[in-house]
């Protein structure tokens, strides 16, 4: 289309912040609390209180249309289910467990024998038992991209981490750079592909560095490095680098399956060992901590633990003029009381102290409409939001707008745009039903 | 456990950055005005100073004029709000909400399209008019549908003229001695031209006030800062470097009104190029160009939707011009087109996401089809108005 040549923004990085420290094991915390919610699904618990759990135990499920199982991440005892601080916002039902420190494992974790000989449906079942979802934050159930009808031919590991401040993805690469490579090997092979691809920013050289060290052993695998741009990490952004063609809803229509770095990683150790997602990397930074790290931490973990392995939050934070974001600073949630539990879409928490100042009104100066990745016009869909005119929201195409949050970034007067947007994105959704 | 604020994603702006909010547009805007204010006073007040036609004082008065014209926009703006608003009504918040209102740039803006001796009794009024009938009324910055400056000029120019023309009008001290000046702008004696139906030459239009280049570096007569043109390519140089402006709507604007004019004199038998250029350089299209059509509130904001602004207002500009019997084709069609920048939002809007699909398409031909129509008939009427309306007699006879 005419001026079409919106494609993201750069944006300070601030990543050096988190990458000071190598990535911290946190393994053992005294009690998780797992919770019994995914993505608005309830999940069913299959212990009871007092019951000793076992790590990789299931421990609660949930199975209709789509099947999902969350394990315990530590042994021990379920003291109880009580209501936690949810990465939603929200608080949720959690089973908490308290650690009994003695690491006993799950029958079922053991060393996989036969793993060359595994085929296809063997590989996407190990993807569903071990209850590998999304890692970037979506939360997706992965094994759900693989039961696709469409004939696939690329894996695409999304290395890419576009948002600032979070280093979690990076991180766990630099530590486990050969699993990742086995992880996206075992994806091809459960696609039935032939190729894989791991895209990654083009100034994280010593990702290619680690990579290119292991290539020989994986001919398959090709490096693709991305621009430093915002959202450079988005799925239609990177199938777009990456083999030139694009798709309307999903990747499987041109056959290119897109996963998460770190979905990889923990897919590896589920093949191999059937370890399955029971832990995951999380950045603990932003300019309100005292000394941000990243951890690869049980699911579960309370995220105040952490931040105390970290110092605490710097002195003299007011914490009525800071946010405590859950994810990543664009697309985050703030949380109110910071009693945060860790899930398995929490990349990235973020205390960060912010300023206000007078905000003028809205000017019209088109800044968010000429950022927009998707060429939406916001102004225009958050004037027909506030008329709450259904009709000229599906004109508008409201609901092409994924919430990068660019709009918002770039106002200069300082709207509260994408939140139009998304809640325009809900009128359309009522208002269709 | 602390308790934390909330907020809404995402939670890093570029506005909190210093220097990179609205403040900073407004400013650059107001930097962007300097060249011309300072072209204005030179050509009003210095060099008719120099040239021993008035006194000391009279030099600094175009200075004054502009400078009056923001001080009053932002008295009324202040006394709006103390008015409005009985519960704060104390220096303090009403200086806050000024800070916000920008009210010093409508006025600044009309003070330059004004003529040089124009009374401040009737630069108050056109002030009244354009920041608390235009902006004001309308719900404050950002709400404004007519822009302020432009609204106060027009109305100003439709009631006022003749105390305007008994003060002084549009001649500083120099000009006023000069008899080829006949008694008006370069567009008024066009206006002559174009009412008793007499041929035009480059002898008559653009000789009396020597050639096209005075016409670029502005010693013409016309409003305070509407004039010259190189002053006003400095400011929107500045602006776009300063990104605050797209290069391509002025450039659409000017290119526009060139061709169309081009047409017009070819039609009219004038094929010269300096007829276009001599119709881009007077009656204020330089000055719409970079610092109304650009002005963000009243115009709109998608790129596709400028692109169409421009397109449109070009050939209006020309139609009301050259057609019609305005001389100042320029604020007719902008305040006309103002009222259309609304739709023309909202259609562009869609256009762009939806390319020519479903709906875009149907809204696609809808602009298409007015901006043909309205292009055809300014160049078929620019002939002779009743050769326009030939066809339409026709078509009633046969009925």
């Amino acid at each position: 289309m005419i001026f079409h040549k919106a494609k993201g923004i750069q944006i300070e990085g601030k990543k050096e912040l988190c990458k000071r420290h190598p990535l911290a094991d946190y393994l053992n915390p005294d009690s998780v609390y797992i919770p019994l919610v995914h993505r608005n699904l309830k999940l069913e618990p299959q212990v009871k209180v007092g019951d000793l759990v076992k790590i990789g135990q299931v421990i609660a499920q949930f199975k209709t249309y789509a099947s999902f199982i969350t394990h315990a991440s530590i042994s021990g005892e379920v003291k109880s289910i009580k209501k936690v601080w949810h990465s939603t916002g929200k608080m949720v039902d959690a089973i908490e467990i308290e650690n009994d420190h003695k690491n006993t494992l799950d029958e079922s974790i053991k060393e996989r024998k036969n793993v060359n000989e595994l085929t296809r449906e063997e590989l996407i079942d190990i993807m569903r038992d071990a209850g590998i979802t999304g890692m970037g934050g979506a939360g997706f159930p992965s094994y759900i991209k693989y039961q696709t009808k469409e004939n696939i031919d690329t894996v695409i590991i999304n290395a890419v981490e576009c948002e600032p401040y979070l280093t979690c993805d990076y991180q766990f690469i630099i530590k486990f750079p050969e699993k990742l490579l086995k992880g996206a090997t075992y994806m091809m092979r459960a696609a039935g592909a032939d190729e894989v691809v791991v895209a990654y920013k083009v100034y994280n050289t010593k990702i290619e560095e680690e990579l290119n060290k292991l290539t020989e052993k994986y001919p398959h695998v090709k490096l693709s490095p991305v621009k430093d741009i915002y959202p450079a990490g988005w799925e239609k952004y990177i199938v777009e680098q990456v083999t030139g063609k694009t798709y309307t809803s999903l990747p499987a229509e041109i056959g290119v399956i897109v996963n998460n770095s770190a979905t990889a990683i923990v897919y590896a150790d589920a093949v191999e060992k059937n370890i399955p997602l029971i832990s995951r990397p999380i950045s603990i930074t932003g300019e309100g901590i005292n000394d941000p790290k990243t951890f690869f931490a049980p699911l579960g973990t309370k995220v105040s633990e952490l931040i105390e392995q970290c110092g605490g939050y710097v002195e003299g934070l007011d914490p009525m003029k800071a946010n405590y974001i859950a994810g990543g600073p664009m697309t985050g949630r703030a949380i109110f009381i910071d009693d945060l539990v860790m899930d398995d879409t929490l990349g990235a928490v973020i205390v960060k102290p912010f300023i206000t100042w007078e905000y003028p009104e809205c000017l019209g100066c088109g800044r968010c409409a000429d950022v927009c990745p998707v060429y939406l016009t916001p102004t225009e869909i958050k004037k027909a939001y506030e008329r709450k005119d259904v009709k000229l929201l599906d004109y508008l195409d409201t609901k092409k707008c994924m919430q990068c949050g660019l709009c918002s970034y770039v106002c200069p007067s300082h709207v509260e745009i994408t939140d139009s947007v998304s809640k325009g994105i809900d009128l359309l959704r009522k208002g269709a039903k | 456990m602390a308790r934390f604020a909330g907020g809404k994603a995402p939670f890093l702006r570029i506005s909190d950055q210093k220097g990179k909010n609205t403040n900073t547009i407004m400013r650059d805007f107001l930097i962007a005005l300097l060249p011309v204010v300072l072209f204005s006073w030179y050509k009003n007040g210095i060099q008719v100073f120099l040239d021993g036609n008035i006194n000391f004082f009279e030099m600094l008065y175009p200075l004054f004029l502009i400078i009056m014209g923001g001080f009053l926009s932002v008295v009324m703006e202040g006394i709006f709000f103390y008015v409005t608003d009985k519960k704060n009504n104390n220096l303090k918040s009403i200086s806050h909400k000024l800070t916000t209102s920008y009210a010093v740039i409508p006025g600044i803006i009309l003070a330059l399209l004004l003529p040089i001796y124009t009374p401040i009794w009737v630069l108050m009024v056109a002030t009244f008019i354009a920041t608390i009938i235009g902006k004001m009324l309308f719900g404050g910055f950002g709400h404004n549908i007519f822009n302020p400056a432009l609204l106060g000029y027009v109305i100003v120019g439709f009631t006022l003229s003749g105390f305007i023309t008994d003060a002084g009008g549009v001649f500083n001290g120099s000009e006023v001695l000069i008899d080829s000046y006949a008694s008006a702008t370069p567009l008024g004696i066009f206006a002559q031209f174009s009412n008793t139906g007499e041929a035009f030459s480059f002898a008559t239009l653009v000789e009396p006030y020597g050639n096209l280049w005075n016409f670029f570096i502005g010693t013409i007569p016309g409003g305070l800062g509407e004039t010259s043109a190189l002053a006003i390519l400095i400011g929107g140089i500045w602006l776009v470097a300063r990104k605050i402006i797209k290069w391509y709507t002025p450039v659409i604007y000017i290119g526009t009104v060139f061709i169309l004019s081009w047409i017009i004199g070819i039609n009219v038998g004038e094929s010269g190029i300096w007829f276009p250029t001599y119709s881009i350089l007077t009656g204020g299209v330089m000055f719409a160009a970079v610092f109304m059509i650009t002005e963000p509130v009243t115009t709109p904001t998608n790129p596709l939707g400028k692109v169409v602004f421009a397109l449109f207002l070009g050939t209006l500009t020309v139609l009301f011009r050259f057609v019609g019997n305005l001389p100042e084709g320029v604020a007719t069609s902008l305040i006309l087109m103002n009222i259309f920048a609304i739709p023309i939002d909202t259609y562009s809007g869609i256009i762009r996401t939806r390319g020519f699909k479903k709906p875009g398409l149907s809204f696609a031909s809808v602009l298409f089809v007015i901006f043909i129509i309205i292009v055809a008939y300014t160049i078929i009427a620019s002939v002779n108005m009743y050769t326009a309306f030939l066809p339409i007699i026709n078509i009633w006879q046969v009925i």
